[in-house]
């Protein structure tokens, strides 16, 4: 993977990187979003795709409503990507070669085939996701050599990881103060 | 090319003969993998047991569990039955060139017995699979635990003919669904989701890239259309091969309904488990290998077996990866290929 640390940005392929700035400011909204989530009760994961200074998707899980395992909050910002470019009338290949991901938790594998398959540029994540993480963790989908399988693209981990792990915590305490599995079940699988 | 052309013409409703195989992790299907030893003659049949105590401690065989330490001499015309590993190579690491009996720790083992040492290969891992248990026995004696069902399958004979008649059936209600993806501009990549308790086909998806979304790979689309069936689900698909029906209770009884409808009594039974892991115990057939992104949604969704065809080249059941065999994620699968293979294969002959 190709991790760096938040630091003066980089040209790569016609996609000026946002500034360290700018990162900043996008995921300190990544980050309240996780929080809210957290106070509501539900998994505290904040996920935004910006693209040229506006937000385009703000996902959150939908897996326990729509009892697709599949919609996790990426996948779910990456509808609302293109629910935009359809009502704006642009072009989804276009505005998907500019916009960045920020997301509090590491993208899974699933997740980063898909993130691939979009062409989406860069991700910005906070902490590790350790069971699933495609972006390093268990696989490396946005570096492995994947000629059919859309664009390799640019991370920039461990943003805050301590904070983000603490929020994990904190609601997996809640969801399960007995220690049962049983409720185990219902984690978010990011 | 002619003959092949008329051969298929004159077999048009009969399908290419096929042969469904396993798609085993890198550890069950590498080469045996060696190391040097030395062994030694044991002259005097007696010293065996006290000469297996006594390398044990001096010389453990450490991770080589699965190492028969003694072996019967094959070729009757050596005086002596029996072979012992003395150690490994790389255990008496200090002696250059020819190692001889007397170079071994001598002070603290009595060398009685023992004939002079000649070099050997032994298999580093035990074996997992039969194949490898023959390869490694050339070697060395191993210990082998079978995986019976693995020698099966490996044979291609895990499954029965009407197993075997009854994957063809769901394969081509795959290939159907492909065609009709093709012919609707998308690529032509077609799934089925089965219940093979029930016998029921529970959705039926091709490809749907081209048109109402990027990501709406067959799979990802199955996926959808089970989730729908059970009250859930986050498309609608304007295509009229993408179906699903509702589980049922009932085996045989086949509920289709386009998409937009619902089934109402019979999603409420799925809906009391509440848990997201809609394809437990069912089956996916798919024409080609996933991509990643499929397969891991086929992880999270709990799927308990998937057959493909062909293979893709970034596929990530087999080609690329082998998501099911990844020791990390906490949900495994089985895999098999070459399900109706040729007739997978064409259809990617028409994609491109
Ligand atoms: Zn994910
Ligand atoms: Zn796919």
């Amino acid at each position: 993977m190709d991790t760096e640390s938040v630091g003066d940005p980089v040209v790569c392929q016609n996609f000026y990187q946002p500034s360290s700035e700018d990162i900043e400011s996008w995921m300190q909204k990544a980050f309240d979003m996780a929080k809210e989530a957290l106070e509501k009760g539900e998994v505290p994961v904040g996920c935004l795709m910006v693209y040229n200074n506006q937000i385009l998707g703000k996902g959150r899980n939908e897996v326990n409503e729509t009892k697709n395992a599949t919609r996790h909050a990426e996948m779910v910002a990456l509808d609302q990507v293109l629910n935009w470019c359809h009502k704006a009338q642009r072009d989804p290949g276009e505005v998907l070669r500019q916009t960045v991901l920020y997301v509090t938790v590491e993208p899974c594998i699933m997740c980063a085939g898909a993130l691939r398959l979009m062409n989406i540029p860069l991700v910005v994540f906070g902490c590790k996701n350790e069971r699933f993480g495609g972006c390093g963790s268990v696989l490396d989908i946005p570096g492995d050599e994947l000629p059919n399988t859309g664009t390799a693209f640019k991370c920039i981990s461990g943003f805050r990881a301590e904070e983000a792990v603490e929020m994990l915590k904190v609601f997996y305490k809640q969801e399960n103060p007995n220690g049962k599995t049983s409720s185990a079940l219902r984690k978010r699988e990011t | 090319m002619e003959p092949q052309c008329k051969r298929r013409k004159a077999t048009q409703d009969e399908p290419v003969s096929w042969e469904v195989l396993p798609v085993l992790s890198d550890e069950q299907s590498q080469d045996t993998q060696l190391l040097d030893a030395y062994a030694a003659p044991i002259i005097n049949k007696r010293e065996t047991s006290r000469l297996v105590k006594e390398l044990a401690t001096i010389y453990p065989l450490t991770g080589l569990q699965h190492i028969k330490r003694v072996r019967a001499c094959k070729d009757s015309s050596t005086p002596h039955p029996l072979e012992i590993i003395v150690c490994l190579v790389s255990d008496l690491q200090e002696s250059h060139g020819e190692v001889s009996i007397s170079d071994l720790s001598s002070g603290k083992f009595d060398r009685n017995g023992l004939g002079e040492l000649f070099l050997v290969k032994i298999p580093a891992c035990p074996p997992l699979t039969r194949p490898q248990f023959e390869l490694a026995s050339k070697h060395w004696p191993t210990s082998f635990h079978e995986d019976k069902q693995v020698t099966v399958a490996l044979k291609g004979q895990l499954f029965t003919a009407d197993q075997k008649a009854k994957m063809q059936e769901y394969m081509l209600t795959a290939i159907t669904a492909a065609k009709a993806g093709q012919a609707a501009g998308m690529d032509s990549v077609g799934a089925v989701i089965v219940d093979p308790q029930m016998d029921r086909v529970l959705a039926v998806g091709h490809d749907c890239r081209g048109g109402s979304h990027p990501l709406h790979h067959a799979v990802m689309v199955c996926i959808d259309l089970v989730a729908r069936g059970q009250g859930g689900g986050a498309y609608e698909y304007q295509y009229p091969t993408c179906q699903f029906s509702a589980p049922s209770s009932s085996p045989g009884l086949s509920i289709r309904c386009p998409v937009g409808l619902e089934v109402k009594d019979e999603v409420d039974e799925a809906k009391q488990s509440g848990l997201p892991y809609i394809c437990t115990g069912y089956e996916v057939y798919v024409t080609r290998e996933p991509c990643v992104m499929c397969a891991m949604a086929l992880v999270h969704s709990r799927i308990s077996r998937v057959f493909y065809g062909s293979a893709s080249a970034d596929g990530a059941l087999g080609t690329r990866y082998k998501i099911h065999t990844q020791k990390d994620l906490n949900h495994h699968f089985e895999v098999f290929k070459g399900v109706l293979q040729q007739e997978c294969d064409d259809l990617n002959g028409i994609a491109f």
